[in-house]
């Protein structure tokens, strides 16, 4: 539905991402790096992933349990290579720091860390977006919209740019909290992450039945919602805290 | 353990982190890039809306949707015609031929080097980015005027076009005009080239790149490579090679910059592509080089001895990419135009392999410049990427484009 109408869509779906981008990212060049990089990462798991699951494609049948499946080995896959991301991101925090020793520099502070991981997040979240949402934009540019069947109410576009949305904000603030929890060593936020990731992707699971997007996608917005109060908690409570034992010295 | 001290709250200590410049060099190469590939992929796709191949992934998507996706028509879009032993043939043979040309005119360029005709070679690129500039930009500028039907009279277009060339020459050759003029048209003139390069056809495009990735690999590394020996003529006579080559310098050097070191034996490798069209007999050389060069005032070039642990005081670093702030990497104007011609022919096929390609390259340009950072001698900025763009490409036509329109068809993600 015309130029301005694609640009509408790219926006709603990446438009909290860019803003984040413009803020914090850009200005240090370092998370500028990490943002391709872990965007280049979770390409690979989405290549993986697409190989494993190659031979059983398409799936014609309109049953639950395949797609069921195929959304849980694909999240535990997800969630399993996070770990893996972690501790990528420790080695490189150490290379930081023993850079920074070498240049008389001070340390990685708290915050910088906060915002490794942030980035981090960001660039899943962005992959996410331009695979799922943005690469199937492209006849939105042209005169006409579309409609899936089972969701006859709103245009398929505006649906996928809606979920991708919800899932940039669950991926990127999932990062920041998977990274606190396993750096604090805190069961609950370890826990948390694979769980929200995981609900997030079962509800769109309702997307399958018919008239199913109208529960489904105000239940992901939720759900986004909750990831990023869950965030918004822990790094509230966590810079007091380190406010407090460092002005305690 | 001074925990406290270490962790202090960078907005009251009033202390810059080591987060804050950290990898600039990097980005100061790579945003050059993304936007060469940007302006090719915008060109490709708003020009070519009559290829009826293009967005394929939707087209699949919407016969996912109303009838089962069938093998044989995924097959069909795969292979296109099908006299394709035919294509792959001729594509073979045009890659072989430009690559035999190439060498050989590199190898002219290291004889032109050896008798000292520096001159003449500079002249020589100048009038060739003349053509460029005003032939290539003049052929696409009237492609934008009709397709976009803009109002704009000949002798306007005239004017413009002949204005801008001139400058544009002016800008790449003269030492001292303004750098972001000179990076603006360096880019300039790969987005026209890399646009150039896409109206080749399919497999022979992707059939050169292949062919010149093993070239560069093979010039740069063995002993006998007309690239080496260029860049060991260079470095005997401490002289710069006249080349079409990208600095990335910042634009406004703040004050207080701490002066780039980057110890190296100035190993510049030269890579001289040459592109003779069938159509017009447009002589096109550009030089392309990666190289780490230092920024002393004092130009002095030290031999870097490769003495295992040298240690360099507090004013150096001697490791890491993009330490310092007024570093210049150096990237050849042939890599961009590679890069973006790769990114272009993904942009023919649909978005998707736009950025995975992207991604794909943007990974291969940091490995080169973390091996080079490791090796510290001329490297060939193309093999790495080029490879890595086409195993990207074709990993995500097969495995990743199916599986997308699958689950979003569904809406289903994760």
């Amino acid at each position: 539905m015309t130029v301005a109408a694609g640009v509408g869509y790219v926006l709603i779906a990446l438009g909290p991402a860019l803003s984040l981008f413009a803020s914090v990212i850009a200005k240090k060049p370092f998370l500028i790096l990490t943002l391709l990089s872990s965007t280049l990462f979770w390409l690979i798991s989405l290549i993986i992933l697409a190989g494993a699951w190659r031979a059983f494609l398409p799936v014609k049948s309109t049953e639950l349990w395949p797609y069921s499946i195929l959304i849980l080995t694909s999240v535990g896959f997800q969630e399993g290579i996070r770990i893996g991301f972690w501790r990528l991101f420790k080695k490189m925090e150490d290379m930081l720091n023993a850079f920074a020793d070498r240049v008389s520099k001070p340390r990685l502070f708290l915050t910088d860390k906060m915002q490794l991981a942030l980035a981090g997040g960001l660039g899943h979240g962005l992959a996410h977006a331009v695979f799922f949402c943005l690469s199937l934009l492209t006849p939105a540019f042209g005169p006409a919209t579309f409609y899936v069947d089972k969701c006859p109410s709103i245009p398929f576009f505006l649906i996928s740019a809606i979920i991708a949305l919800g899932f940039v904000i669950i991926h990127t603030f999932s990062m920041v909290i998977a990274f606190n929890g396993y750096t604090e060593g805190k069961r609950k936020d370890q826990i948390f992450v694979p769980f929200a990731h995981l609900i997030a992707a079962l509800i769109t699971l309702i997307n399958l039945v018919p008239g199913g997007c109208n529960i489904g996608l105000p239940l992901l917005c939720i759900m986004a919602g909750t990831t990023l109060y869950y965030n918004w908690q822990l790094v509230w409570r966590r810079l007091t805290e380190h406010q407090t034992t460092r002005s305690s010295d | 353990m001074d925990d406290g001290s270490t962790d202090s709250d960078p907005v009251t200590a009033g202390e810059s982190s080591i987060l804050d410049t950290l990898g600039e060099d990097v980005i100061r190469i790579v945003s050059p890039v993304s936007l060469c590939m940007l302006l090719v992929v915008l060109l490709v796709s708003s020009l070519s809306s009559t290829n009826d191949l293009s967005s394929s992934v939707s087209s699949l998507f919407l016969s996912s949707t109303t009838t089962p996706t069938s093998f044989s028509s995924l097959n069909l879009l795969l292979l296109g015609s099908d006299s394709t032993w035919e294509e792959i043939k001729s594509a073979l043979v045009t890659a072989l031929s430009f690559v035999v040309v190439v060498t050989l005119l590199t190898f002219l360029l290291v004889l032109l080097f050896y008798f000292r005709c520096t001159n003449f070679l500079r002249i020589y690129m100048g009038i060739s980015s003349l053509f460029v500039l005003s032939f290539l930009g003049g052929f696409i500028f009237l492609l934008l005027i009709s397709h976009f039907k803009i109002p704009i009279d000949p002798f306007t277009f005239a004017i413009l076009l002949f204005n801008l060339s001139v400058v544009g020459v002016f800008a790449v050759f003269m030492p001292k005009f303004p750098i972001s003029m000179n990076q603006g048209y360096l880019v300039a003139i790969g987005v026209l080239t890399a646009y150039w390069f896409t109206m080749l056809p399919e497999w022979t495009t992707w059939a050169l790149l292949i062919a010149m990735s093993l070239y560069d690999l093979a010039a740069v590394l063995l002993p006998i490579g007309p690239l080496r020996l260029l860049v060991e003529l260079a470095m005997s006579r401490n002289e710069e090679i006249p080349a079409l080559v990208y600095e990335a310098r910042p634009v406004d050097p703040q004050p207080g910059d701490r002066v780039r070191v980057w110890r190296e034996r100035t190993d510049v490798r030269i890579e001289a592509t040459e592109n003779s069209t069938n159509s017009a007999n447009v002589q096109t050389v550009q030089e392309t080089r990666l190289a780490v060069s230092e920024e002393i005032t004092a130009p002095l070039i030290e031999a870097f001895p490769q003495t295992g642990d040298r240690h360099l005081g507090t004013e150096e670093v001697e490791d890491g990419i993009g330490l310092g702030s007024s570093g210049a990497i150096k990237l050849g104007l042939g890599d961009f135009i590679f890069y973006s011609v790769l990114v272009g022919r993904a942009a023919m096929y649909d978005y998707m392999t736009v950025y995975a390609c992207y991604l794909a390259i943007m990974a291969g340009l940091g490995v080169t410049l973390l091996l080079l950072a490791v090796y510290r001698k001329a490297l060939p900025a193309l093999p790495v990427s080029i490879m890595l763009g086409v195993v990207f490409y074709l990993l995500t036509r097969v495995l990743l484009e199916v599986f997308v329109v699958q689950c979003s068809s569904n809406l289903l993600m994760f």
